[in-house]
């Protein structure tokens, strides 16, 4: 899971994102079609939905815990970094460190942790934090030189700066960060538990498809869509939107 | 003397361009006074007024700063994109602690000087460049600075645009008594603004000759007096180019 995040911020990516978003609906569609006939013919009429349903919000409970640690850490470590003289300085030192295959240092987290909701949560922070990082970053030093400049002579210096300039600078930024940042949480959380069979969705699959039966992984991939297209409909979309008009040159 | 520069050099490593340097620029700016600066791209004019705004530090030379508060208006307007007009306005004064309702109250007053009080609620992006540039001046203007500083703010606006910019500049410019300082990129509105126009060379950034215009004001743009010194700081400014 190698992932270099570079410029998600950027206008054309934000354009992408509002596209990708109107396409999704036509997606959307499709799967539902297909659910339903797969649903009327009895095909998954073998399926425990309690323990799927029990599954499935067992990993996006992970990954919600997961990604509220990243956002608190990446946007606190990005705006102090970003504030501070040497971003310059940082920025290698965490290409080289969010360029680490994450799932290679899972037998530590499992390790220290064991096999618990914290080692998946930790794990997955490990992931989704760096997507958001980069994001304000990059943003903060792409910055215009007038804007850092205006900012400066009209007072927003010191630790005034954080909240009154690169903050909002960054929010662009952090939610492109965190949409990124999520996709990867999703394979993080499920890879995780599929490798440590350590409960959620992951470790549900996995047991359905060993024992050949895999009715019970279709209906489960179909419902983290829908949770995935519902999430983005009404969080991530309206308020990309919002974002790219409102700082649109 | 508002400003005094003495033999003020500065060197840095511009990432987009070559090395930009100012050398030995020395000038002084009266109080109350309108000075503009012209030169082709190169001279360091940008440079010049991030070393006297103390943005960049400067190798040699001596900076007095005589003036108690400084604003500068930018030429791509460098507006907050998520503060609505009033806010931006009201950046400046937020910044030194002073109460919402009185900075409001402030803000108000030179978004009416500047003619967009009707544009408060509105953010950045809704705005047309001459009504950001006005923002730009009103952000400014609200900090009451002695020393404004302008890098060509007209140069991104259509010429009616900037026409009217100008006017009401030179009444606000009258109105406030402050000293402002002005890169410009063309002659006649050089002519028309400034009370004394230093006219700078590049490779390196130096002064290549201050000279002062002493026609009344207000100014009559299409008389002889005007043409003659139109004629002659293109001479000079052909020169340096």
């Amino acid at each position: 899971m190698i992932r270099s995040v570079t410029h998600p911020q950027t206008k054309a990516s934000h354009r992408a994102h509002t596209r990708r978003y109107q396409r999704a609906w036509l997606i959307m569609g499709v799967v539902v079609v297909v659910a339903l006939f797969f649903g009327v013919s009895g095909y998954f009429n073998t399926v425990s939905w309690p323990a799927l349903l029990e599954a499935v919000l067992h990993t996006t409970y992970r990954l919600a815990i997961a990604y509220a640690i990243a956002l608190i850490l990446g946007v606190s470590i990005a705006l102090l970094v970003g504030w501070s003289p040497f971003a310059d300085l940082f920025f290698p030192v965490f290409d080289v460190l969010q360029n680490i295959p994450s799932f290679a240092l899972i037998p530590l987290f499992i390790y220290f942790l064991g096999y618990t909701d914290v080692m998946i949560i930790l794990f997955a922070v490990s992931s989704i934090v760096w997507p958001i990082l980069f994001a304000i970053l990059t943003a903060i030093r792409s910055a215009h030189k007038d804007l850092n400049d205006a900012a400066t002579i009209f007072g927003a210096q010191g630790l005034r700066r954080i909240p009154f300039y690169l903050a909002p600078l960054s929010l662009p930024a952090i939610l492109t960060g965190s949409i990124v940042g999520i996709a990867i949480g999703w394979e993080s959380v499920i890879g995780a538990e599929i490798i440590a069979s350590a409960g959620g969705f992951g470790a549900f699959i996995k047991n359905a498809s060993a024992t050949g039966v895999s009715e019970a992984a279709i209906a489960g991939m179909l419902a983290i869509l829908v949770i995935v297209f519902v999430v983005n409909r009404v969080v991530w979309a309206p308020l990309l939107a919002e974002s790219s008009k409102r700082y649109a040159e | 003397m508002t400003l005094v520069l003495s033999r003020v050099s500065a060197a840095f490593a511009d990432e987009e361009k070559d090395v930009s340097a100012l050398k030995e620029i020395s000038f002084s700016v009266t109080k109350g006074g309108f000075v503009s600066i012209i030169g082709p791209s190169g001279a360091g004019k940008s440079t010049l007024m991030r070393v006297i705004l103390g943005l960049m530090p400067h190798s040699e030379g001596t900076i007095v700063r005589n003036f108690s508060k400084s604003a500068m208006v930018f030429q791509n307007y460098a507006l907050f994109p998520w503060l609505s007009t009033l806010e931006n306005t009201a950046f400046g004064l937020r910044m030194q602690g002073v109460p919402r309702p009185e900075r409001d109250r402030i803000a108000r007053e030179k978004l009416k000087e500047v003619g967009l009080e009707h544009l408060e609620h509105h953010y950045p992006n809704a705005l047309s460049g001459g009504q950001r540039q006005r923002v730009g001046l009103a952000r400014a203007l609200a900090i009451s600075p002695d020393l404004l500083i302008m890098d060509e703010p007209f140069s991104n606006l259509d010429t009616i645009t900037a026409e009217a910019l100008k006017a009401d500049l030179l009444k606000i410019w009258r109105d406030y008594g402050m000293t402002i300082l002005m890169v410009n990129h063309l002659i006649p509105d050089t002519i028309e603004l400034s009370d004394q126009v230093i006219v700078m060379g590049a490779h390196p950034g130096h002064v290549e000759k201050t000279i002062s215009i002493d026609l009344p004001r207000p100014r009559d743009v299409r008389g002889p007096q005007f043409f003659k010194h139109v004629d002659m700081l293109t001479e000079i400014v052909r020169k340096v180019s």
